[in-house]
């Protein structure tokens, strides 16, 4: 059961980070950026063709995978979707499916549909824990992939409550209009978002890919999954896409192990249905709010 | 505040929202150094009026500071040549705290000074960091202001301070636009309540269904009779 919790969490882990990447797009532009799971794969190819066919470094390929991304997320938000904010957002939603699968195609055509291994960035010996609770592993990818979770976690706290560009993002998502009165460059912060979610979708693909392997469906189910993560957590806070995620996670492998495997996609669906009906606003909604 | 001895001049301003047509061809004449006034009723093109000098809405015609024509700054542009709005209807971000809010205001600020602020409404000093949602009215009425203040602007635009407020708090929020227009800052105040407006302007315009009906100074304003029965609600004299 502890080892379940755990495998859980780690996976969960993976869901908070793409929530907060589509909670940050999502509470700045009032975007969902149905194109978030294929920016991360193609972003990922690109980070293991740099690697595997171009012979770069692993570390730097990742560095130059993360600036591509966040260019790329800027770029969309920019000249994508900026020219037609005035209209609806329903003309915005289909700009990201269009985006969707110009990346799909893209990495189609270039790269194939065959499954590629990308390397684990850790690797070595489970730590394992003896003690009176039993006995307990730990995989050094979850160390990892905890730490990338607490380390986001911790610099977007520091981000949004003590920088004044922190705070901008703030003012932009709850009154987009009177921040740009208080001299708030709001396209700027825009852009922001937007770099940042990209980001976050590299890194999600980075960690996803030793296990389902590079392919241009690689991040679909994760997107669905950190979806739900960000519904269950309110669609507000960066606290609630963290812990929505975590939660969900353990949920799943609850599910998966004691119940079957394949329920899992259907369960995560009930929850959604669940969570809205008892909390409309999510387990971690807030009354105060911003964009819905 | 390097515009401060500036005038702003605005010449036949006209402001369409798709087919709406809310402000038909305005011209003012903003002294710099005074307070100017907005009158008139709801939906008379007053709040559009402030925004087109922000810089918020989309507009036609001009509007210029001393010589500089700045139609073409977007908004946040022209908060750095000291025109600031104060909006109407508590346009505080009520998911932040008292000093989140004012360090928004402070945003193109290279150093950010809450004591000044803080001495003119020190009410707000004992609320620092209660989250803004969760003040009173007058409270939020007061933070509006305090966070525009705290850009250091030249020309303050304030939408209906007394919004909604107790006589009291009306009578506190006039005295404290007196003084920041005697610390040297330009203040053009659009209200609804006219009495109040005239007693602390220096001159006054009166907008109908987007046009101006009457301008002058307030001791000439209030012997019309048009104010006297439209917007003083026919007090005697
Ligand atoms: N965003 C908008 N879209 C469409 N029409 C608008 C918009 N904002 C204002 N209007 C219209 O423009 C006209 C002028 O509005 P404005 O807000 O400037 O009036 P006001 O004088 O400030 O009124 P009030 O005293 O009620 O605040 C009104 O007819 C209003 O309905
Ligand atoms: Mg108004």
């Amino acid at each position: 059961m502890m080892n379940q919790i755990i495998l859980g969490l780690s996976t969960g882990a993976t869901y908070s980070l793409v929530a907060i990447g589509l909670v940050m797009m999502y509470k700045v532009s009032g975007v969902m950026n149905f194109a978030y799971a294929n920016m991360g794969m193609f972003v990922t190819y690109l980070i293991w063709w740099l690697a595997t066919g171009a012979g770069i470094n692993l570390y730097v390929s990742i560095a130059i995978g993360i600036a591509f991304a966040a260019a790329m997320g800027v770029v969309v938000e920019r000249y994508g979707l900026r020219p037609i904010r005035h209209l609806s957002h329903a003309s915005m939603l289909i700009v990201t499916f269009g985006i969707l699968m110009i990346l799909e195609g893209l990495a189609m055509q270039i790269w194939g549909t065959d499954y590629k291994a990308f390397p684990e960035l850790v690797t070595g010996v489970p730590y394992v824990f003896r003690g009176d609770f039993g006995i307990f592993v730990l995989r050094r990818q979850d160390i990892l992939i905890f730490s990338i979770l607490i380390a986001v976690s911790i610099a977007l706290l520091i981000f949004t409550r003590y920088t004044k560009f922190g705070i901008a993002v703030r003012a932009v998502s709850e009154k987009e209009d009177i921040a740009g009165y208080m001299g708030i460059n709001v396209g700027s912060v825009l852009a922001f978002s937007w770099g940042f979610g990209a980001s976050m979708a590299a890194v999600v693909g980075i960690v996803a890919a030793p296990k389902v392997f590079v392919s241009p469906t690689m991040l679909t189910y994760y997107q669905i999954q950190g979806f739900t993560a960000a519904v269950l957590g309110g669609f507000e806070t960066f606290t609630g896409a963290v812990f929505g995620g975590l939660i969900l996670g353990v949920i799943e492998k609850l599910v998966g192990n004691y119940i079957s495997e394949g329920f899992k996609a259907t369960i995560s669906l009930v929850i959604i249905i669940i969570v809205l009906i008892f909390f409309p606003k999510g387990l971690f909604g807030r009354n105060v709010r911003g964009r819905v | 505040m390097a515009n401060n001895s500036k005038n702003i001049e605005v010449k036949n301003l006209q402001v369409w929202y798709g087919p709406v047509h809310a402000v038909k061809g305005i011209d003012l004449s903003i002294k710099a150094g005074s307070i100017t006034a907005v009158l008139g009723a709801n939906g008379a093109g007053k709040s559009t009026t402030l925004k087109a000098l922000a810089g918020g809405v989309k507009y036609t015609g001009s509007i210029s500071v001393g010589d500089e024509i700045i139609d073409a700054l977007p908004v946040h542009k022209r908060v750095q040549n000291g025109i600031v709005l104060c909006p109407e209807g508590r346009g505080i971000f009520y998911s932040m705290t008292v000093k989140e809010n004012l360090l928004a205001g402070a945003y193109r600020n290279k150093k950010v000074d809450y004591s000044s602020v803080l001495d003119i409404f020190p009410v707000l000093k004992d609320r620092i960091n209660q989250i803004a949602g969760t003040l009173s009215g007058g409270e939020q009425q007061m933070l509006a202001i305090a966070r525009a203040l705290m850009s250091n602007p030249s020309y303050l635009l304030l939408d209906e301070p007394s919004l909604g407020l107790a006589p009291v708090i009306i009578q506190k929020i006039a005295e404290v636009i007196k003084r920041i227009n005697s610390s040297g800052i330009t203040v053009v105040l659009v209200e609804q309540n006219t009495s109040l407006a005239l007693s602390i302007a220096n001159y006054a315009y009166v907008l109908e269904n987007g046009k101006i009906a009457l301008h002058g100074v307030p001791s000439d304003l209030l012997k019309s009779d048009v104010i006297r029965e439209k917007y003083l609600g026919g007090v005697a004299k």
